[in-house]
């Protein structure tokens, strides 16, 4: 029972849920409902800081992990799905999608995400990015009526069962060789019985990371990421690039440091190599985009490549890198595609940005300071984001990782500056947009306020971004492990 | 000199405040308070240079709070003999610049002096940061508004000339980042003057050097990578262009004192003859397209590679007066060739075209104009009692000091300055007056020469007293080449 209160952040959403999902023929103006989800977030945030022990715990029977790496996700989570519900209430409103569904699928993923970031075994893991995962195949065709929809929430779903085999095939052939599900009892398994090198150990390893760099949408596994983005809706696109995104990162980063400590040249290895692709050819590939969404989708692959510095390392000072680098890329994305979304129908297409800055300043320069942030340029959020990641990995020796990364960033300056200069320097095309949404507008607001405040004071977030420690999560068989060792 | 007033610090902070409130209170009176913000900035400004001493080759008007303790980064702000100088150019400039704008911009006001306003504090700001994160910071920060000015307010090429612009400059400050990185993960500070006494090992100062002087070689910019420079000088506004000139450059030039001499030593004597070589092409080179060019506005951007060839390389020949001629040279540059986009800017105004070919005969129907436009010719072809000359003078004898040649190639390069700037008078001033400019009113209107009479001054008084600059920069400059030669080589004597 007492073990309850390290899930309550989870439970608090989890329960909304039912509450939505049972009341839903009650529930039709998606204003309310948003409201309500809201005001959920907010509860989740709270309990997770409020009734959370402050020493880091590990309960039900150690498979979910209560410290300061998970309440951070938690609220990340949280913080995701509150500014995700304000941006959909227009589209829910234009599209007649049923709210109470619809809210109930986001508050579920949430759950899902905050369990896998705060899970200590493997088996938790997968079913938390599975529980968000399913989630995300419904909400991306949830439109039924929109054929392009539909064709991308299929390819999401084959492409993204045929990962979640890939995890758990990984996950079995680990259970076999370590005999153990659990993160700490893993861990000291590889060290104590010398497991590191074993080839079934090797391959478990290489397919876990398959599965979750598909979840990431890190090259060569991103190949779904533009077709659902431009396929889904703009608010499930950037709930999609914003939290399913970090809820995988904090998976990997806790699988990666609590588990397979001891295989850090392993991993480390296939990191670089997957880092690398997702700069380069996420940078290259928005060049040529003419969809804003599948702009974004393209500039997301470019920056898990950009996050994944920070884990490559393998030193808690990375790993709390990565993790800001995720945080601070939620609110970046959400505020570009909050852009998008308060531009209504035109706002996928690059010529609705034609001469924005004319027609609605205010629009423009908070897109500008997106695109600014997402490029990296001081002093946003984005720089010291990747200041950050780019700082552990020449820290490790990676200097020439940290070279790639910055000439990526000028190929990437390209591509978002192209749209400022869209918005700045061409004329105006068309009727002029209509003023944002209030829900949008207070989404877009608190995006903006993190980017300036996380650029003008990066050490903000410092306290919160705490790394899965690998010591205080050893459970009762992990001490037991350790001890007979 | 302690004070308790952060003269810096406000003095960054004031254009940024002005500009939040031209964007609240809209276009009308956005040139008002441009202005009266670039003023009161200058007059903020005054006490640095009466309560500076000059004998001291230390950090003054000292501010530090710490700021990201992860990092070990403060805010710092201060300055030296070297950074004063390029502080007082900036106050300059941007009031100029206000002046320059006041008719030939009509759309978007409210964000054009914005723009304005927010560059004049990335400049302000990175005379004046004492460490290399704040640098950084205020240097990535200038491209924003400068980018936009170009971009948005700029001539018909404008979007391929601003995107050029953001892309070169953009692409030799990633790899600065880089360095940057390197530096903190060696020494664990950032600090410009802990650094200057850490000694990093040589095979780390010359990857460093190669860093950052991709940033600076750009900015500056030095032979192979100048290529942005005509075409965004040329598209510039007259505003962006006398930034871009006045302060943009110099950029570059204060980066290689403020971090490459001091900091990366070794690497400065390992790279030093390569960097005059380049600075040499770039002096000869320069000047030969220049006199190809036949728009006035490109060939005064072309005259800028020239003229910076010799800031770098009186930069490298790394004697003192070869040091004390490029600082006082890129505070020349920044006058002279500023003030002749400001002509530009103001003759284009009238004529709508900036074909040398179409003008001639201007003495007639603008004496004042002419008699300025004189005045800024022959300074920059380094006539004797304006500016130039003596920093031209003083990079010339260092880089005597130095190689036989390359004195010969500075000459040669003075030469054909002359020959540019005075057969660039010759075809503009001279000759019969076109007939098509007859019934425009071309000379000058007051508020013109409001904006060029500062500058002409400031180039007699240079001309004719350069100890007015000299005497701020000597002892920082003799403490800079104690630094940059602690190596145990001796500086320039190779």
């Amino acid at each position: 029972m007492r073990d309850l209160v390290l899930l309550l952040p989870e439970l608090v959403l989890a329960g909304t849920a039912l509450v939505l999902i049972l009341t839903a023929r009650h529930l039709t103006r998606p204003r309310s409902v948003a409201a309500c989800v809201v005001v959920a977030a907010m509860a989740a945030i709270f309990s997770g800081w409020a009734f959370s022990p402050e020493a880091s715990r590990i309960g039900f029977g150690g498979t979910i992990a209560s410290d300061g790496y998970a309440r951070f996700f938690d609220v990340l989570f949280a913080a995701t799905l509150a500014l995700a519900a304000l941006l959909s209430v227009r589209y829910l409103e234009t599209e007649r999608v049923p709210p109470a569904e619809y809210y109930a699928l986001l508050l579920l993923a949430s759950t899902g995400m905050m369990l896998a970031a705060s899970a200590a075994d493997l088996l938790i893991l997968y079913l938390g990015l599975e529980l968000m995962i399913l989630c995300a195949y419904v909400l991306v065709g949830i439109a039924v009526n929109r054929p392009i929809s539909n064709e991308a929430a299929l390819k999401y779903f084959l492409l993204g069962s045929f990962a979640s085999a890939l995890l758990l095939y990984g996950i079995a052939l680990v259970y076999g060789v370590t005999g153990a599900t659990d993160f700490a009892a893993i861990s000291s398994a590889i060290a104590e019985r010398n497991l590191a090198g074993h080839p079934l150990m090797l391959a478990g390893v290489a397919l876990m990371a398959g599965g979750l760099a598909f979840k990431i949408a890190a090259v060569p596994f991103h190949a779904w990421a533009p077709d659902v983005y431009q396929g889904a809706s703009a608010p499930v696109a950037a709930f999609l690039a914003a939290g399913s995104k970090a809820a995988s990162l904090a998976a990997l980063v806790r699988v990666c440091l609590s588990a397979f400590g001891p295989e850090q040249r392993i991993w480390s290895e296939i990191l670089v190599g997957l880092a690398v692709l997702s700069m380069v050819v996420g940078s290259l590939l928005a060049i040529p985009q003419s969809n804003m969404k599948r702009l974004l989708a393209y500039s997301s692959i470019a920056h898990v490549g950009y996050a994944l510095l920070g884990l490559i390392p393998g030193t808690p000072e990375g790993a709390s890198a990565t993790i800001t680098y995720a945080f601070i890329y939620s609110f970046m994305t959400l505020g570009a595609f909050g852009v998008v979304i308060g531009l209504g129908e035109r706002g996928e297409d690059l010529v609705a940005y034609r001469g924005l800055a004319a027609t609605a300043p205010g629009t423009a320069a908070l897109m500008f300071l997106f695109l600014l942030s997402l490029t990296g340029i001081p002093p946003t959020a984005g720089f010291a984001a990747k200041f950050a990641v780019i700082l552990s990995a020449v820290r490790a020796g990676h200097v020439s990782l940290a070279v790639v990364a910055v000439l990526c960033s000028v190929v990437s300056a390209f591509f978002y500056l192209r749209v400022a200069v869209l918005m700045y320097m061409t004329d105006p095309q068309g009727a002029a947009p209509g003023r944002l949404p209030a829900a949008v507008s207070a989404a877009l607001a608190v995006a903006a306020a993190v980017i300036i405040i996380g650029g003008l004071f990066p050490d903000t977030f410092a306290a919160w971004t705490v790394p899965p420690s690998s010591r205080t999560m050893h459970t009762e068989t992990g001490k037991a492990l350790i001890g007979g060792h | 000199m302690v004070t308790t007033f952060p003269v810096l610090t406000v003095m960054t902070a004031l254009p940024l405040a002005g500009a939040a409130v031209i964007l609240l209170l809209g276009d009308r009176l956005a040139r008002w308070i441009a202005l009266a913000t670039t003023l009161i900035v200058c007059a903020v400004s005054v006490p640095l240079y009466l309560d500076f001493d000059k004998s001291s080759g230390a950090l003054q008007f000292v501010e530090s709070v710490p700021w990201i303790r992860s990092w070990n980064v403060v805010y710092g702000m201060g300055v030296d003999g070297i950074s004063l100088p390029f502080v007082f150019l900036s106050t300059v400039i941007s009031v100029l610049c206000v002046g320059a704008s006041w008719t030939a911009v009509q759309v978007r006001v409210r964000e054009f002096y914005a723009a304005l306003l927010f560059a004049e504090t990335a400049m302000i700001g990175l005379f004046a940061a004492t460490n290399l994160f704040l640098f950084y910071v205020f240097w990535e920060l200038m491209l924003v508004p400068v980018f936009l000015l170009i971009g948005v307010w700029g001539g018909p090429d404008r979007i391929y000339a601003s995107i050029k612009f953001l892309l070169f400059t953009l692409g030799g400050s990633v790899l600065m980042l880089v360095g940057l990185i390197a530096l903190l993960v060696a020494t664990g500070t950032l600090d410009f003057q802990a650094l200057a006494k850490t000694r990093l090992a040589p095979d780390l100062q010359a990857w460093l050097f190669v860093a950052f002087s991709a940033a600076f070689a750009v900015k500056v910019p030095m032979f192979p990578v100048h290529t942005w420079l005509p075409d965004a000088h040329t598209e510039a506004p007259t505003a962006g262009s006398v930034i871009l000139a006045g302060i943009l450059l110099k950029m570059g030039g204060y980066g290689l004192l403020r971090i490459a001499l001091p900091i990366l030593p070794d690497a400065v004597q390992l790279f030093h003859r390569p960097m005059l070589l380049l600075s040499a092409i770039a002096i000869v080179y320069g000047a030969y397209v220049t006199l190809a060019q036949t728009d006035v506005k490109r060939l005064i951007a072309y005259s800028s590679i020239s003229h910076m060839g010799f800031v770098t390389l009186g930069i490298f020949t790394l004697n003192r007066s070869g040091v004390e001629g490029a600082i006082l040279q890129m505070i020349n540059h920044g006058i002279v060739t500023g003030a002749l986009f400001l002509c530009v800017g103001m003759i284009y105004e009238r004529t709508h075209t900036r074909d040398i070919a179409e003008y001639g005969g201007l003495s007639k129907l603008a004496p004042v104009y002419s008699t300025f436009l004189a005045v800024f010719c022959l300074a920059a072809a380094g006539f004797p009692g304006l500016n130039s000359f003596v920093g031209e003078f003083l990079i010339i004898s260092g880089a005597f000091k130095t190689w036989l040649w390359l004195g010969a190639a500075t000459i040669w390069g003075v030469a054909l300055g002359t020959t540019y700037m005075l057969w660039l008078y010759y075809r503009m001033v001279m000759g019969d007056a076109r007939p098509r400019f007859q019934q425009l009113r071309l000379d000058l209107n007051a508020r013109e020469v409001a904006t060029l009479v500062p500058l002409a001054v400031l180039a007699l008084v240079i001309g004719l007293y350069p100890e007015s600059v000299l005497g701020f920069l000597r002892t920082s400059v003799g403490q800079l080449l104690m630094s940059a030669s602690g190596s145990g080589v001796i500086a320039g004597r190779p």
